[in-house]
């Protein structure tokens, strides 16, 4: 009944303007001028960048950190959803209501109570003193340490929805097989739990892994001006010192990556689909 | 026995770290004392306060709000036709602009800001504020179509097509029939981008000036230069009226439904 091309037209319209006008077309010269160095293609811009050691290492920091966050918030996610999924319907309920819930508070705010917990005269400080481990207050605050546990609490919900749900979606009497039939609750994780909540994983995986990549509050908070990740990297080379080359080329690299994270989730979304 | 008591041990450890950092931040924005600290020096409510009489912590706030409101109102008033007819209509090229609206949650924020700055307001003199509220309204509209879609898919077309062949014009049958039954998908699709809209940070760090600045930017800056409890008082009140706005969100909403 409602074919008129027209019409749909019309009603795609005003949204597909606006994103190429305001957020299309100015990421595209953006990332363009990056290849662009004094008018014609080259990857001068990519060459100098990577061959720069404080370039290479905030790059390479930024990988370290987010496959360190996403290995960490899969191995916590797997012990706390196996005991939600365990909890009744309404203990169950409750519990991921509350894990939800601090997606919702700004991550500054969040961020923010780690210098309270951190810092030279921090709990963690106050608490080795009292007991005598330390002499001097340990530096834990501005190092990858202090962006490690930040960047966990951020994302660690992410990860611990996708397998809970993934954990639901399993045959419940499979893991209570697999004991019956002798397998140790190493081996049932392994060849039972793992392989079929595989897509629980990857799913919150990725989301963890590029929320962890493009993160700019807790390095800019927890990291201080000195141990910098992709994001900060950018922000610093365009305020101090007018580097739109390097922003450029930080640009590419955190759509580029941002950008497979979501075809891998698009892809294992059909493959369910087809299933 | 002993599997019940290691699954409330892990559940409890879990807990701890993802909410246990909010009460310190609640207790340290209570503290008397002149630094931040925890356990609290006395009680006062005096940060508490003291973030109110902060000049520029009100005017970033009124930005902030400003932005959330009618960046995510823009969103759904050009986001929401888009859900109507990629539910509606077979288009050629809907999984094209699925992804076109899409794209702002795959290009990070940061870069989005800068982009705008460069090639908009730089050139073209473009108004920082209107630069801002293009960000903030590209950002939301993710959001608003796939909340809205999600709403729209689960309404069945013969109502409306009822309406027009009883007389009624499109535009009419699609106020009067489809707009009330995808109330509960709209309101919960503004509440999810007010929320994202409000906490943003990186699409708004280049677009900031003289007077212009969002509230969880002017925090950061806020936080290079003091080291008073008023942040964390400031961030306890904003973490109260996020849980405020779920909780209600919830309660008469069922928001999780939809989210």
């Amino acid at each position: 009944m409602f074919q008129s091309r027209a019409e749909s037209l019309a009603l795609v319209l005003p949204a597909m303007l606006f994103a190429a006008v305001i957020f299309i077309a100015p990421v595209l010269i953006l990332l363009s001028e990056g290849l662009r160095p004094a008018g014609s293609w080259s990857l001068t811009y990519y060459i100098s960048f990577f061959t720069t050691p404080l370039n290479l290492t905030v790059f390479l920091r930024t990988l370290k950190l987010g496959a360190l966050v996403t290995v960490s918030a899969a191995v916590i996610g797997y012990a706390a959803a196996l005991c939600i999924v365990n909890l009744s319907p309404k203990g169950r309920g409750q519990m991921v209501g509350l894990i939800v819930l601090p997606l919702m508070i700004s991550p500054v705010a969040r961020t923010y109570a780690w210098i309270v917990i951190l810092g030279r005269t921090g709990i963690v400080n106050q608490a080795l003193g009292a007991l005598g481990l330390t002499d001097a207050p340990l530096r834990i605050l501005f190092s990858e340490t202090a962006i490690f546990i930040g960047l966990l609490q951020l994302f660690l919900p992410l990860m611990i929805i996708s397998l809970v749900s993934a954990l639901e979606n399993m045959p419940r009497d499979a893991i209570s097989a697999a004991r019956v039939l002798g397998a140790n609750w190493l081996q049932v994780f392994w060849k039972v739990i793992l392989p079929l909540t595989k897509e629980g994983l990857v799913i919150g995986g990725t989301l963890v892994f590029t929320g962890s990549l493009t993160a700019y509050i807790t390095p800019a908070i927890l990291g201080g001006s000195k141990v910098l990740m992709l994001e900060t990297l950018l922000y610093q080379r365009v305020t101090i010192a007018n580097d739109f080359a390097s922003a450029s080329v930080i640009a590419m690299i955190l759509i580029v990556m941002s950008f497979s994270a979501n075809l891998l989730l698009k892809r294992l979304a059909t493959a369910r689909a087809k299933r | 026995m002993t599997s019940r008591i290691l699954s409330t041990a892990i559940l409890g450890a879990v807990m701890i770290f993802l909410i246990g950092p909010f009460f310190i931040i609640v207790a340290a924005s209570l503290s008397a004392g002149e630094t931040l600290a925890f356990p609290p020096q006395g009680l006062s409510f005096r940060w508490v306060l003291k973030v109110f009489e902060i000049e520029s912590f009100r005017s970033s706030f009124a930005m902030s709000m400003m932005l959330a409101v009618f960046g995510t109102l823009a969103a759904l008033l050009i986001g929401t036709p888009v859900s109507y007819a990629l539910a509606r209509y077979k288009l050629p090229l809907g999984e094209t602009i699925r992804t076109i609206v899409s794209a702002p949650i795959i290009v990070p924020g940061i870069v989005v800001g800068l982009a705008l700055l460069r090639y908009l307001v730089i050139p073209f003199g473009f108004n920082l504020t209107l630069a801002l509220f293009m960000a903030h309204t590209a950002l939301v509209l993710p959001y608003a179509v796939r909340v809205v879609s999600a709403s729209m898919t689960n309404l069945r077309s013969d109502i409306e097509e009822a309406a027009v062949l009883l007389g009624c014009s499109r535009l009419g049958a699609f106020l009067r029939v489809v707009l009330p039954n995808i109330r509960g998908g709209i309101l919960a699709a503004f509440i999810l981008g007010f929320v994202t809209s409000f906490n943003q940070v990186p699409v708004s760090l280049f677009l900031s000036g003289p007077g212009i600045r969002t509230l969880p930017i002017d925090m950061l800056a806020y936080l290079e230069t003091t080291y008073d409890p008023s942040v964390a008082a400031l961030s306890a009140l904003l973490a109260f009226m996020s849980i405020g706005i779920v909780f209600l969100a919830e309660r008469f909403l069922g928001f999780s439904r939809y989210v």
